[in-house]
């Protein structure tokens, strides 16, 4: 019963999001794509390797280009180290006791040599992240207007009073009908809709040129997904925001994304237009994953 | 320095034993238990409790309480002091004479008895403990005070008769055979009461729980109407050290026999059932406090001078109240000390003592002649130091730290500040003994035997348990140069009324010096169960089983 | 607040002062000896009755009362304070400090306490005042009684530090101080005051063992924890039931800080 309703409603995005994506303004990404190396400098230029202490080799050698206000989905099984590609661009990995090396250009500027104060000042200015579970991302001490503004008041001067209205205008840019009493709420007080868009509120608090969003609608429903969605594509078309849509759910990535890297065990196995990725498949593993979507199949009847 | 001494600790009980030697009577005391209500056969098992389990079951090498009881109840004398009469008694030596001025003495063995085995009793047997004793690699804590004798020389005269002869005279020699329990030749020196010549025998031992002892059934003695001894069928002792436990499997009827209550729990019993709990009046357990005297220890001059000077020392003793101390500190179970021998030590306590009287004011009287004064309510010295000291004992006995606060307030009276501090009893030992980091101390002592030469090693100026002042290379005052030469008088003679005299006048000199001020002398207080038949409970330990050979169980 | 915090508030209140006031309320100087009244009933003279020195129980609770009450908290605040910044900092900093953080308190943990405090009573000289031995022992305690505790802040803080929205705080790029303040410490606030209303009454009743070691409230001075050893004589209490005092007035403090304290919380 169940699965046969989660079908149902998987098809609909998805037929509709193709439509949407191709019919509407053609998205910067697709436009200076990897394929055209002719473009300005480029929004983020990887080539790096991660391991773990424990665990050698999690990140392969691996190349990628994003162009602004590209959305790219990256996609690939669980353990295939695509949360460790979004802490090694942060620079975080240490946190999980990683070790990465290679290079990072962020609109042509080098990372990986910076001093940790200004990657500091980096992240959450230049680069937003949001993580997979809304609910354990928020504080659940602090209340919502307190979280905000400390992300605030680590890149922007400014007393919490001058900020609520700035707060609230994002929050409802976000389809989210705040007002004060919503900022003196805690965490627990949300639901898992409301809190995945307050962290979202805080990842572009600062109109960061990239997005990374790790598995960010994996835990949602399908309703709140499909919004979640749209709040990407909208923020890539308004804010010029690049986003790297990390998830191992080819179906709400090719809803989404311009262009799509398949990785697979540390490795890219390959990268190109959605479209391209979905109808001609040229590697066997990215052939297994397309095949495993309902939507190809539906399409065909 | 006699090394039968010793200091024992427990959480329950601090006690320092005196032991020792000499005093010279030709006692046959015939025992009569004409009274004694017999039943027609052996019955039942008495349960008892140790504090411990047995460090050993050598009887030579027992030096703790469980392993001196176990001794107690198994091994067979050659002399036994009775504990009731206090006086010498025959049992495997029928008779025995002293000569040579008590440098021989020669014993008569009783006929036809038997090991627990059954094997004979022979005077190759005693010869070979008493050998085993004397042998100084053996270390026995028995053997201490034959071995003060010098070299010895023990015969086998006849199957049944022997004799030692020692270097030096020892007075009140034949009371050491009370602790020299005789095993059979093979096992000489490494016996292990499992064969033994006293009423039982070691059956069997868990540890942490029991020892059981089994009656012996070639025990040699018999009652009046010829019925073997003992009655009972075994002895079983629960290990066991919380006494509040202890009471609660007395009431229960788990154990039948109490010894040396704490008048706390003895007035917990008397009050449901007062014929169990047994009032024996004094004992020879005095209470007694001290100050240091130790002319190289830690202490500010100042305060050693107050602690060193006799007229302190005597207006401490007059300004504690001993009737308050016996009465609220040990709920009356107590008698206020006359001296430093216990009147329930009949023949060697001093007559012409006078007890010391409760003065405050004469107390004033006598720190004046110090050149002490009140300031206000605070005492002060000479150079006006207020009078503050701390008084130290082993914390968790109740009578002795409620003695404690009432020391405290009664020296409050004459503006004196005491600091009471319980202190756990190593620490004590540590401080009194070698550190000599304290002003006074409050501690408890048993007195194990009633001869004045148990006590040469704590009335000694050069002994190590000269409490207030250990050890001193030649006496540093008059009166303990004193004190040596009666002692040593008391020591050298086999004349009972010269000892006494001797042994009178330490007392005196004591009272006059107050070294140790002897607060009370603690009443012995036992519970006997209903059902244990000829119980005749005594002061001396082990109180309630001193006869344990004539004790049955009724219903 | 509610009606209820405010009565609890205003009760407490109320103990303290009698308590820091016990001069004035306690009907007989505490270590006064009515030696003519031995463990005495509750009368009009001794409201709580007399104990086996024949001092009034009453003056004696009071007093005990007003040591406990200020040295206990003052204790515990010390002890948890300790607690938050060795397991704290080193939860927080993690890696090697964590790990030697660990050590630290497994070492405190596996102390062998008693031949400690034993030397600390040793080192101490004996002939001071009882006041000075109480504060004494109190520091002792405070600062000795951390290692439980910081374990417990050190295993939260651990799992703070790897959670999610401290990792999503870091990424928005927040300052590492500020992290530690806003984020990691008010998570931890109900943990550190959880643990500090275990140490007043756990400090209280140590006090009174420690009169075991020579350490600790002595004689004649009252606290509520020697008080309270009185308890123990079980046999007693059947037929003498004010003897039940310092617990339920220890039982009735302890509970109406909680109370208030709690009720803080859920208003925050």
């Amino acid at each position: 019963m169940s699965a046969m309703k989660t079908r149902d409603v998987e098809m609909e995005p998805e037929t509709e999001i193709h439509r949407k994506t191709d019919c509407r303004a053609p998205s910067p990404g697709e436009a200076a794509g990897p394929e055209s190396p002719t473009s300005a400098v480029p929004l983020l230029s990887l080539s790096l390797s991660a391991d773990y202490s424990n665990k050698p080799g999690v990140l392969r050698n691996l190349n990628l280009e994003m162009q602004p206000g590209e959305i790219l989905g990256l996609v690939g099984e669980s353990g295939s180290g695509k949360s460790t590609l979004a802490l090694s661009i942060l620079r975080l990995l240490d946190l999980k006791g990683g070790k990465m090396s290679g290079s990072i250009l962020l609109k042509g500027r080098e990372l990986t040599t910076l001093p940790e104060s200004e990657m500091r000042s980096i992240r959450g200015r230049d680069i937003g992240l949001i993580l997979q579970s809304p609910m354990s991302s928020l504080n659940p001490a602090l209340k919502i207007g307190t979280q905000m503004y400390e992300t605030w008041r680590a890149h922007q001067p400014g007393s919490r009073k001058q900020c609520t209205p700035r707060f609230l205008e994002i929050l409802h840019s976000l389809n989210l009908d705040a007002d004060e009493k919503f900022l003196n709420r805690k965490p627990a007080q949300l639901s898992v809709g409301q809190a995945q868009r307050v962290l979202i509120a805080m990842a572009v608090l600062h109109r960061p040129s990239l997005l990374l969003a790790d598995e960010c609608t994996s835990s949602l429903d399908l309703i709140t997904q499909k919004e979640v969605l749209n709040i990407f594509r909208q923020l890539s078309r308004d804010m010029g925001t690049g986003i790297l849509f990390i998830s191992h759910d080819l179906l709400a990535v090719s809803a989404l994304c311009h262009r799509i890297a398949i990785l697979r065990s540390g490795e890219l196995v390959e990268v190109g237009l959605t479209r391209e990725i979905l109808n001609r498949p040229s590697q066997p593993y990215t052939q297994q994953l397309v095949n495993a979507l309902p939507v190809p199949e539906s399409s065909q009847q | 320095m006699k090394a039968g001494d010793r200091l024992i600790g427990s959480s329950a009980e601090v006690r320092i034993k005196r032991r020792s030697s000499p005093c010279v009577l030709l006692v046959l005391i015939a025992f009569c238990f004409s009274a004694c209500s017999r039943p027609a056969q052996t019955t039942g098992e008495l349960r008892v409790t140790i504090k411990s389990d047995p460090k050993t079951f050598n009887p030579l090498m027992a030096e703790d309480d469980s392993s001196d009881i176990v001794r107690y109840l198994t091994g067979g004398v050659l002399i036994r002091v009775n504990r009731k009469t206090q006086e010498n008694q025959p049992e495997l030596a029928t008779s025995w004479t002293i000569d040579e001025n008590g440098r021989r003495i020669t014993l008569n063995l009783r006929p036809g008895i038997k090991f627990s085995d059954g094997t004979d009793f022979t005077a190759e047997d005693a010869v070979a403990t008493l050998k085993a004793a004397l042998d100084p690699n053996l270390h026995s804590p028995k053997g201490d005070a034959f071995r003060a004798g010098g070299a010895a020389t023990v015969e086998a005269h006849r199957k049944d008769k022997i004799s030692i002869e020692f270097e030096h005279p020892i007075a009140g020699l034949e009371r050491l055979f009370d602790e020299i329990a005789i095993s059979p030749s093979r096992m000489a020196g490494k016996a292990d009461s499992s064969v033994v010549l006293g009423p039982f025998s070691v059956g069997e031992q868990k540890a942490g729980e029991y020892v059981l002892l089994r009656r012996n059934p070639y025990y040699w003695k018999r009652d009046d109407s010829g019925h073997q001894l003992p009655y009972l069928n075994a002895v079983r002792l629960y290990v066991l050290s919380n006494r509040d436990t202890e009471l609660i499997r007395f009431r229960q009827g788990d154990i039948q026999l109490i010894n040396s209550m704490s008048p706390d729990l003895y007035e917990q019993l008397h009050s449901e059932d007062a014929s169990a709990a047994r009032d024996l009046g004094p004992s020879v357990e005095p209470e007694e406090l001290w100050f240091n005297e130790v002319r190289k220890s830690p202490l500010p001059e100042y305060k050693k001078n107050w602690l060193r000077s006799r007229n302190f020392r005597r207006a401490m003793s007059m300004a504690i109240n001993r009737a308050d101390l016996a009465r609220v500190a040990l709920r009356g179970h107590a008698t206020p000390s006359i001296g430093i021998v216990s009147p329930a030590n009949r023949f060697w306590f001093n007559q012409n003592l006078q007890p010391t009287p409760y003065d405050p004011n004469g107390a004033l009287e006598l720190l004046k002649q110090d050149g002490f004064r009140k300031d206000g309510d605070v005492l002060k010295d000479k150079a006006g130091h207020p009078v503050s000291f701390s008084l130290i004992t082993n914390a968790g006995n109740k009578p002795r730290e409620r003695m404690g606060s009432l020391v405290q307030q009664d020296l409050q009276q004459i503006g004196i500040t005491v600091n009471f501090i319980p202190l756990d009893f190593p620490s004590i030992i540590e401080r009194v003994t070698r550190t000599f980091n304290y002003d006074a101390v409050l501690l408890g002592f048993t007195n194990v035997d009633l001869d004045p030469n148990a006590q040469m090693n704590v009335w000694l100026s050069s002994a190590d348990l000269h409490e207030w002042n250990p050890a001193q290379k030649i006496p540093e005052t008059q009166w303990e140069a004193e004190i040596d030469k009666y002692m040593r008088a008391q020591a050298s003679t086999l004349d009972r009324k010269q000892r006494k005299l001797a042994f009178d006048r330490v007392q005196e000199i004591a009272a006059e010096e107050s070294p140790t001020i002897h607060l009370v002398d603690k009443n012995a207080l036992v519970a006997v169960s209903p059902r244990v038949k000829n119980a005749d409970p005594v002061v001396l330990t082990p109180q309630t089983y001193w006869n344990i050979e004539y004790l049955s169980l009724g219903k | 607040m509610s009606a209820a915090r405010w009565a609890a508030v205003a009760l407490l209140a109320a103990v303290f002062l009698i308590a820091l006031a016990a001069n004035l309320f306690a009907p007989a100087p505490y270590a006064k000896q009515f030696r003519q009244d031995l463990n005495h009933p509750p009368t009009q003279q001794y409201p709580l009755g007399t104990d086996e020195l024949g001092r009034d129980r009453l003056s004696r609770l009071l007093y005990g009362m007003r040591i406990s009450l200020l040295l206990a908290p003052a204790a515990a605040l010390l002890s948890t304070l300790l607690a938050a910044i060795v397991g704290g900092a080193g939860a927080y900093i993690g890696g090697v400090w964590d790990r030697l953080t660990n050590v630290v308190i497994n070492l405190f943990l596996s102390l062998p306490w008693l031949f400690l405090l034993l030397t600390v009573r040793a080192l101490l000289p004996l002939d001071v005042p009882a006041l000075t031995s109480v504060v004494i022992t109190f520091a002792l305690l405070g600062t000795l009684g951390w290692a439980a505790s910081a374990r417990i802040v050190a295993a939260t803080v651990r799992d703070l530090r790897n959670s999610e929205f401290v990792l999503q705080a870091r990424a928005s790029g927040c300052p590492s101080l500020r992290l530690l303040l806003r984020h990691v410490l008010p998570n931890v606030k109900p943990i550190l005051i959880a643990q500090f209303w275990i140490s007043v009454p756990l400090f209280i009743l140590t006090e009174a063992n420690l009169g075991m070691l020579g350490l600790g409230v002595t004689e004649p001075l009252p606290s509520w924890g020697n008080l309270l050893r009185e308890l123990e004589n079980y046999g007693a209490l059947a037929h003498r039931p004010w003897l039940w005092a310092p617990l339920i007035s220890l039982v009735l403090v302890m509970s109406l800080f909680q109370f208030i304290l709690s009720g803080e919380e859920y208003a925050s």
